[in-house]
């Protein structure tokens, strides 16, 4: 149930419908929804730490260059409950990174989808009403 | 689900929807006793659920839900909330960029099955004096110039939901209670706060004194706990209620696995009328897991760089 909630393949739940938008922060003051960026590359570190998880990688430039970016994710809590740990994407994983970058140019994303280099989806959240991994 | 139908089939039982409150349940559970002969509300709970606090304008007059309309109320929601999707544009993809791995923000409707948090007034709405959206939040107005500009969750100062009083977020709804002779204390896993609620009766700090969480004292009234808790601040603003906020909380364990948490807010200058709400919290598993808040907050030196990054371009035009 845990590995299948982690590696689930991505649930298109297309609705009309705005959901409420309140994370730990407004991801619109820090990231710019003008700069869409699409990172390919490997995973240097990951910090699974609050408020907000942070994976390094290293993208390959055209011209061979590597350049570090950093993408954002959520508090790490719930991930530790559902029995994730930072062996979940080990040093070396080919990820592609799907998000926006930071408004100061730096390279800073947050990462809308982060995606597996065999089109498997990571840490996708699935829409399966029976499971509630908190409550008994 | 097959908890929920037991509960149900039990209030069905039971005959009246009035049996759904602690105080008139036609038996009673009694919780076992801590040493010191107090009843043992000792543990980890969540309160996360999808029952919205105010019921929604679509559900006037119905206070609670069928088991089918739960189911798809459930249904409706858990898609509406789905991050995966990536409909809506550039601006509404950026924010929407946690997922459901990320938030935990529950699946199902409370046990009751009633349809909004608020219990009283009965048409499960707060009583605000001042009606429609709220100012703008301090600090929102205007580009930020130093972390005070920004809320205080980006500040790792309070969670708006950690309480008191205490209510479902997106992710992180844990609470550890610790009982010792004459404390209480409530371990808030979002985002850091421990309070400790003296269980005596020594009257409260002095007015002039102002506290993020308030002073609480508590006292037991039966099997229950009851908190009061004043001499807040002017910066939470619980529902938009000033530093003179009065709150009852009320914990009852009511089921060897449910801790019953009520809560009653007034305050005059706010609210036509105090209010109560309830949420029956659900024993989980531990550990509440350490949200050091301040230590990794990259974001916060981000998002004053994105509002510099702002200026300049605003500057160049």
């Amino acid at each position: 149930m845990r590995k299948n909630f982690v590696m689930m393949l991505g649930l298109a739940g297309l609705l009309a419908a705005v959901a409420p938008v309140w994370a730990h922060h407004a991801f619109a003051a820090e990231f710019d929804a003008q700069k869409p960026v699409k990172l390919k590359g490997t995973v240097a570190k990951v910090e699974f730490i609050n408020p907000h998880s942070w994976i390094h990688m290293d993208v390959k430039e055209a011209d061979g260059k590597v350049t570090r970016w950093m993408v954002e994710g959520g508090s790490p809590n719930a991930l530790f409950r559902r029995g994730v740990t930072k062996d979940a994407l080990p040093q070396g994983t080919e990820i592609s990174v799907d998000g926006y970058q930071a408004k100061d140019g730096s390279n800073r994303a947050n990462g809308r989808d982060i995606t597996f280099a065999d089109g498997r989806k990571l840490f996708v959240g699935g829409s399966n009403p029976d499971e509630q991994p908190n409550a008994k | 689900m097959s908890g929920r139908v037991i509960v149900l089939a039990t209030l069905i039982a039971a005959g009246t929807a009035a049996a759904q409150t602690p105080q008139n349940q036609a038996r009673p559970y009694t919780a076992p006793r801590t040493p010191d002969g107090q009843p043992d509300l000792q543990g980890i709970w969540t309160n996360v659920t999808i029952t919205p606090l105010e019921r929604p304008a679509d559900l006037a007059g119905k206070a609670f839900f069928t088991p089918a309309e739960a189911l798809q109320y459930e249904k409706d929601v858990v898609g509406r909330n789905n991050a995966d999707r990536r409909d809506g544009g550039a601006q509404a993809d950026l924010n929407r960029a946690y997922n459901d791995a990320w938030y935990d923000r529950g699946t199902k409707v409370v046990e009751t099955l009633r349809t909004s948090l608020v219990i009283d007034p009965p048409d499960g709405r707060i009583p605000r004096k001042q009606q429609g959206a709220p100012g703008p939040t301090p600090g929102f107005g205007r580009p930020p110039e130093g972390p005070e500009d920004r809320s205080l969750p980006e500040r790792c100062i309070l969670w708006p939901t950690a309480g008191p009083p205490m209510m479902p977020s997106f992710y992180n709804n844990n609470y550890q209670i610790v009982q010792a002779p004459g404390y209480v204390v409530i371990l808030v896993e979002m985002i850091h706060d421990a309070r400790i609620i003296p269980i005596d009766a020594r009257p409260h700090v002095n007015t002039g004194i102002r506290q993020w969480m308030g002073d609480p004292r508590g006292h037991w009234e039966g099997n229950t706990l009851v908190v009061e808790t004043t001499n807040f601040n002017d910066k939470t603003r619980f529902q938009r209620a000033g530093a003179n906020m009065h709150l009852v909380e009320r914990f009852t364990r009511t089921a060897p696995d449910t801790l019953t948490y009520e809560f009653t807010v007034d305050d005059p200058s706010t609210f036509t009328r105090p209010w109560t709400a309830q949420i029956p919290m659900k024993r989980t598993e531990g550990p509440i897991i350490e949200y050091a808040c301040n230590e990794g907050n990259y974001a916060m030196a981000g998002m004053l760089a994105g509002a510099r990054a702002d200026e300049k371009k605003a500057a160049s035009k």
